[in-house]
């Protein structure tokens, strides 16, 4: 367990014009932290994750574990892999297929020197954490997925690392694996509280685990914050997609109210300071109702002209693709009480509403606009 | 550069407290990994490019004498067409039969399977036993096939004939026939490497059996079949074994028999034989450098998952009955004729089980002309391939990690190629000049063919560990560093156990090679010093033909118990790897 710092970290890929993989980033992390980092593929989260480790050499940048730094370039200090006492976890598991799992767990003891007997009793420890202790003898190749990664989690926390590095580690296992898998993970950190970064482009895996998120954006920190934060108060617009508000609709300041793209009007106004003239407003498909054309809004509500595309019957509700001013929307239509959803179909005109206070409203320069409640308030 | 280092901070913002921080690595620690490439790429520069370059300097001495004489020959003419037939000519037979067999492989019933390692079992025998062995069917007068052709009704009234085995399209057909087990090897690894979704898919959108191996499996096969041909080219051009034995005394010269006979003949004349071989270096060379442009980087070519490729329709009999075929031409008819004529008393065109005696096996036993050069082929065979496969090794690593040494790489990567593309015949040549005079004066020497066998398998031993490297991927070697272990023993704990199964494969490649080694071996041989291509040889050219015969069993035997060998250690299927 230790603090790890990292400084104007930067990495760039040869080519024409060479790609920055990650810009300038900083982030420290407290002891016993666990940070994601989230992100599309390509915004560097496992650039930096490989920095970290010392498998990739970054082009500037300071890396300090604990009381060493083991990146400095303008020192010309680079720690190999070995030297940082780190532990790793891949995708791929890269469980080696010629060792038995108690090799395998073992290795990590070895090559730091741990005296055999206490080696034997540690990797009956971590396979144990695990739910492995019944396979120690086996082969990798005689264990299935979920097996094979419990085993590389073993083999990750075995030497009692300083930092523990997770690239995207679940994305290999099938739906219901990696919820079992998640929530081991989640209760062995809560266990033995290591540091871990870890990296995946999947936001609920993210905010099951983190302690922190780093929210990645062509190469750069986003957003830092807890996931609640990230989760409620997204700070830009990027953020807010990339959690979860899909919807995005852009609307103009017309006098006293405000329009869509096409021209029509819309019922009730925004929470929006007056000196903006153009917001995106974002909300998750769950927030966008949908009423029959006739009836308005309810009083704190804003409301849209649209049409329906696509209606999906989902249980108690109708999950509806409709196009407001030629950009298309996820809505949801509640069917208790409301049996007029049950038929909806393609080319019909509805009313789609949402309450002001659970969109959130952005700048063109895609950051959230000042005045409204706080989200914590809706709760 | 900028301010020294004491001058005041710099304008930018302090820098944030840092904590402790070890001292920075000495500059000659850093450069170690450097000094260490370049001292291996001036090993194995000097052991290839050395007696090259002294070839060429001997060809340009006295205004370069050495081409004129060669070049201002009236048979050089011939003897450039000659060769350029020979190639091209086997080229097209390999092509054709190589391909067809490695598709046929795929098309064996199941129970059949094991029939698809027959195509690759010529090159367990080696060519100066398959070349006899053919000369002893073919031969005009005495050879076995000829004398029964004769009883058919309309050649009964000939003499001899009606084959001449020393005639250039049976030598072209012969060479063909050696060539196609290496086609077949590049053409299986590439069908192995078509994903068998894309043939299905062909299928299930309408295309025959035919339309899906034209439309799809060829255009998928170009590269390899580009890159095999071009090989088997280079391996045509540089063909000696064939034109020594049934050519020369027909007058039918190739630019290799040319050379040979110009170093081995009284006055030997160095400057000639090197002009002689200059088309082919540089066609060699070319043919190298061409390939690193457009194959460049390797680590494009690794392929992940998918599915295998799996036969593209039911079992064919056609394909059973072609490699059956195959394997009786190519390999029963002249291993047939070997054991007869071992077991005979004298070459005839008349096959007398009567007069069958063990007695030439028991003189290859007894004469210790013989048995030495078994030994020296053995232990060089050993010795070399326990050289190459270290320094392939390290040249694979260079190749595959050294992204930091880029000169050192890519000039790694041309030299490890090199013998690949120059005919065995020149670097014995360059090795018998090298090395017969200072500062190392190895002639007669078992070192001396050492060194040229570790030359030659140079690129085997490379290649070979090269795509076993890139097939095992990063994640296992980054999985062990960031476990703790340094360089050290990430290779010997999980690269080389690894490999093993690649290394066995290699070993067992590299030694069958290296115990057929006729070419390089005869220039570098010294009457007391000679391997058992080079003894075969000196028996064929007395008329021992029963004796010729009984060693080339023996030595087919021994390279089959060294694969045996290599494959139990493998414990699996090396001729896959190969």
């Amino acid at each position: 367990m230790s603090h790890v710092r990292i400084d104007g970290l930067t990495k760039r890929f040869a080519g024409k014009p060479p790609a920055v993989a990650v810009d300038n980033l900083s982030l420290e992390i407290e002891p016993g932290e666990f940070i994601v980092l989230l992100g599309p593929s390509g915004c560097g989260k496992t650039t930096t994750l490989r920095c970290l480790a010392g498998l990739e050499t970054p082009d500037e940048g300071r890396i300090s574990l604990g009381d060493r730094t083991v990146l400095d370039l303008r020192e010309k200090v680079d720690l190999p892999p070995n030297k940082r006492n780190i532990g790793m976890v891949f995708q791929s598991y890269a469980l080696w297929p010629h060792m038995t799992v108690r090799r395998n767990i073992g290795y990590p003891l070895r090559t730091r020197r741990v005296p055999r007997e206490e080696a034997r009793v540690r990797i009956e420890e971590a396979a144990l954490l695990v739910d492995c202790a019944a396979l120690l003898d086996r082969y990798p190749a005689q264990l299935s997925g979920g097996q094979q990664q419990r085993v590389a989690l073993a083999r990750g926390l075995a030497a009692r690392p300083d930092l523990v590095l997770f690239d995207e580690p679940l994305s290999n296992l099938d739906a219901r694996l990696r919820d079992q898998v998640r929530a081991q993970l989640h209760e062995l950190h809560a266990r033995l509280g290591f540091t871990a970064v870890f990296v995946t482009h999947d936001q609920s895996e993210a905010l099951a685990l983190g302690d922190r998120l780093a929210i990645m954006k062509a190469g750069r920190i986003e957003q830092l914050d807890t996931p609640e934060r990230v989760f409620e108060e997204p700070a830009t617009e990027y953020v807010a997609g990339f959690i979860g508000m899909s919807n995005r609709i852009a609307l103009r300041r017309a006098g006293e109210g405000w329009t869509v793209a096409d021209g029509a009007a819309v019922t009730g106004d925004l929470p929006v300071p007056r000196a903006h003239a153009e917001v995106a407003v974002r909300l998750r498909p769950d927030d966008l109702l949908l009423r029959p054309a006739e009836e308005e809004p309810p009083a704190q509500g804003v409301g849209l002209a649209a049409e329906v595309v696509d209606a999906q019957f989902g249980g108690r509700h109708m999950d509806v693709v409709v196009t407001i001013a030629d950009s298309r929307l996820h809505a949801r239509a509640p069917l208790t009480g409301a049996p007029w959803a049950r038929k909806l179909a393609r080319g019909q005109r509805v009313t789609a509403w949402f309450a002001k206070d659970t969109a959130l409203y952005y700048d063109a320069d895609g950051v959230r606009t000042a005045a409204h409640a706080p989200a914590a308030v809706r709760a | 550069m900028t301010a020294p280092a004491v001058s005041a901070p710099s304008p930018t913002a302090s820098p944030p407290p840092h904590p402790s921080r070890p001292a920075p690595l000495t500059r000659l620690r850093r450069q170690l990994p450097r000094l260490g490439a370049l001292l291996f790429l001036a090993g194995i520069g000097y052991l290839v490019v050395a007696p090259l370059v002294g070839l060429q300097r001997l060809a340009f001495e006295n205004d370069t004498r050495g081409y004129s004489t060669a070049f201002d020959d009236p048979d050089m003419a011939k003897t450039l067409w000659t060769t350029a037939g020979l190639a091209l000519g086997s080229l097209a037979i390999a092509l054709v039969l190589g391909t067809f067999l490695a598709w046929a492989a795929t098309r064996l019933p199941r129970r059949l399977r094991l029939l698809r390692v027959l195509p690759v079992l010529p090159i367990v025998i080696p060519a100066v036993a398959s070349v006899t062995g053919w000369a002893f069917l073919f031969s005009p007068r005495p050879g076995y096939l000829n004398a029964a052709l004769r009883r058919l009704p309309w050649w009964n009234h000939l003499q001899e004939g009606p084959v001449d085995i020393y005639t250039l399209p049976w030598i072209v057909l012969i060479t063909g026939f050696g060539l196609t087990a290496f086609v077949y090897l590049f053409v299986s690894a590439g069908f192995g490497n078509i994903n068998a979704e894309l043939i299905e898919a062909a299928q299930v959108n309408g295309s025959s059996a035919a339309g899906v191996f034209f439309r799809v499996t060829l255009p998928l096969l170009r590269p390899t079949l580009v890159y095999g041909g071009f090989v088997a080219l280079l391996l045509g051009l540089g063909q000696f074994t064939g034109p020594l034995l049934l050519g020369r005394s027909n007058g039918i010269d190739v630019l290799t028999t040319d050379m040979y006979v110009a170093v081995s003949q009284s006055p030997v004349d160095y400057g000639r034989a090197a002009a002689i071989g200059s088309p082919l270096l540089l066609f060699g060379i070319a043919v190298v450098l061409f390939q690193k442009v457009i194959l460049g980087d390797h680590s494009r070519f690794v392929t992940h998952g998918g599915k295998a490729f799996r036969s593209g329709g039911r079992p064919s009999w056609v394909a059973v009955a072609g490699i059956v075929l195959y394997a009786l031409v190519a390999l029963a008819l002249p291993l047939a004729a070997l054991t007869v004529v071992s077991l005979s008393a004298f070459w005839s065109g008349r096959i007398d089980p009567d007069g069958f005696t063990l007695g030439n096996f028991r003189r290859v036993f007894q004469e210790s002309g013989i048995t030495d050069a078994i030994v020296n082929s053995l232990t060089t065979s050993v010795i070399s391939v326990a050289i190459a496969l270290p320094l392939g090794f390290v040249a694979a690593s260079l190749l595959l990690k050294g992204r930091r040494f880029r000169i050192i790489r890519a000039a790694v990567d041309f030299i490890v190629a090199m013998p690949l593309g120059i005919p065995a015949v020149v670097f014995g040549a360059g090795f018998l000049l090298t090395y017969s005079r200072e500062p190392f004066i190895l002639y007669g020497t078992r070192t001396v063919i050492v060194l040229v066998y570790v030359t030659l398998m140079l690129p085997f031993a490379t290649r070979m560990q090269l795509s076993g490297m890139v097939a095992l991927g990063d994640t296992y070697l980054e999985a062990s560093r960031t476990s703790g272990a340094g360089a050290l023993r990430t290779n010997t704990e999980i690269v080389l156990p690894l490999l093993r199964p690649t290394l066995a494969g290699a070993a067992a490649l590299m030694f069958v090679l290296l115990t057929h080694e006729f070419t390089a071996s005869l220039l570098v041989r010294a009457p007391t010093t000679q391997v058992m291509g080079t003894i075969l040889f000196d028996y064929w050219s007395n008329g021992s033909y029963p004796l010729v015969a009984a060693i080339a069993l023996v030595m087919t035997l021994v390279t089959s118990a060294g694969v045996f060998v290599a494959m139990a250690v493998a414990g699996s299927d090396i001729f896959e790897k190969l």
